[in-house]
């Protein structure tokens, strides 16, 4: 499957949720661990050989797991080879939290649904779309789930 | 550089409901020529198949950090991705009529990781001012009435225009890490970590009947139980960048970053009406 790399890389430049050295070990046996400088930019994880300005890989945080491993161990695996984990060492069990939140917390979709939960409870609360005045209530991506549009309503027993 | 791609193309293809699909012609790498190829966009990736029903993706764009524009072309209806980094392609495509053109363009210019949580973080401080307006009477994912916090109706306005650290991110900059970052003065209460948050809603205590529980420790990415009677934890703050968008400066306030992201369109539509 082809893809933008040099976009990518450029991506992999930008300024970082969270970027730290950690022990990383990839999901096929005989892997083992290595020092990696892994970096959190949007969506994605990058991770690099310490001192190279090139990452060595990314992986795309979208329809994944984290766990945690052991007090400073966490994983990563994709849906849809779950045996597969990446590994990545901590320093500290505080470290090891922070970065499983962080990922857990950048994929587009948990993203997607935590505006989803807040145009709802707007909604309810006031009655009218805070997305209508910036002329984005019809756009597909911020669509509540049962698919029905949010309606201005009657307001005055509130 | 690996990717994981399998996965990635396993996201194409999956159960997840796409933001946009439909047929485009796309120009090719090596040849000039345009092939028609069906078009798949979830969140900032946009996929190509090259037929609706195959089971595989030809490839993706990563819709971080670009811009859409109309070029000229030979085709009608033409439209370019265009990146901010040396030597980067250039997209060209072209859709089969004036409405599918503004469609995509619309909806491709606001794929981004960047927008989407601009616009999460706008409506969750308008959520916090509802909260705080409404009074004691509600608990939840607003910060205003949880202990320690300062009250203050003054500051939201003010937490999307700080400027912070300046981080023109289109320049390649080194690798930063995020224990090199100054504060923030602003006059927003201090960056609060998702653990905060969460910890600060205690007990199942209720609100209009929906009980407020804390969630369980292990989640698959993207899949919050009982996401209707809970509310999600603070999306992330990004150390040491601005909340300005990085293809637009001059934009940290949300309603003048949507304007622009409104003119972009609007521009298009002017220049292809001047072309005819």
């Amino acid at each position: 499957m082809r893809f933008n790399e040099k976009e990518l890389v450029l991506l992999s430049r930008q300024p970082s949720e969270r970027a730290a050295e950690l022990g990383m070990r990839g999901p096929k046996k005989g892997d083992v661990v290595k020092k990696r400088l892994v970096k959190l930019v949007v969506n994605f994880l990058f991770y690099f050989r310490t001192d190279e300005e090139e990452p060595i890989g990314a992986l795309l945080l979208e329809q994944c797991r984290v766990e945690r491993e052991d007090s400073q161990t966490f994983s990563i695996a994709f849906l849809d080879e779950a045996e597969r984990k990446y590994v990545f060492e901590c320093d500290t069990e505080a470290q090891c939290g922070e970065w499983i939140d962080s990922i857990k917390q950048a994929s587009y979709e948990f993203m997607r649904k935590n505006l989803i939960f807040y145009r709802t409870e707007i909604h309810r609360l006031t009655g009218k779309d805070p997305l209508e005045q910036y002329g984005i209530s019809d756009e597909a991506r911020f669509q509540v789930s049962n698919g029905r549009p949010l309606m201005a309503r009657d307001t005055s027993s509130l | 550089m690996k990717l994981n791609e399998r996965s990635v193309a396993h996201y194409a293809t999956c159960d997840s409901p796409p933001d946009k699909t439909g047929f485009l012609f796309k120009k090719g790498e090596r040849n000039t020529a345009y092939h028609r190829r069906w078009f798949v966009l979830k969140g900032n990736m946009l996929f190509y198949f090259e037929e609706r029903d195959s089971r595989e993706p030809i490839g993706v764009i990563v819709l971080e950090g670009c811009t859409v524009e109309l070029c000229e072309s030979s085709e009608e209806f033409a439209f370019a991705i265009k990146f901010d980094c040396a030597k980067a392609r250039v997209y060209k495509m072209a859709a089969e009529n004036q409405a599918a053109m503004e469609s995509w363009v619309k909806a491709l210019s606001r794929a981004s990781f960047d927008y989407m949580r601009l616009v999460v973080k706008e409506l969750e401080r308008q959520l916090e001012e509802i909260q705080e307006a409404a009074g004691g009477g509600f608990v939840g994912a607003g910060v205003g009435n949880l202990q320690g916090r300062p009250k203050s109706s003054k500051r939201n306005k003010l937490a999307l225009s700080r400027s912070g650290a300046s981080s023109s991110s289109s320049s390649s900059s080194s690798i930063s890490s995020s224990s090199s970052v100054p504060p923030m003065s602003a006059p927003f209460s201090a960056q609060k970590s998702p653990q905060d948050e969460l910890q600060l809603i205690s007990g199942p205590s209720k609100e209009n009947g929906v009980a407020w529980n804390k969630p369980p420790a292990a989640l698959a990415n993207g899949f919050v139980e009982g996401a209707s009677s809970r509310a999600p934890p603070v999306p992330p703050r990004r150390k040491g960048a601005s909340l300005e968008s990085p293809v637009c400066p001059g934009t940290g306030c949300f309603s003048k970053l949507h304007d622009w992201y409104g003119k972009e369109v609007e521009e298009l539509r002017v220049q292809w009406l001047q072309s005819q």
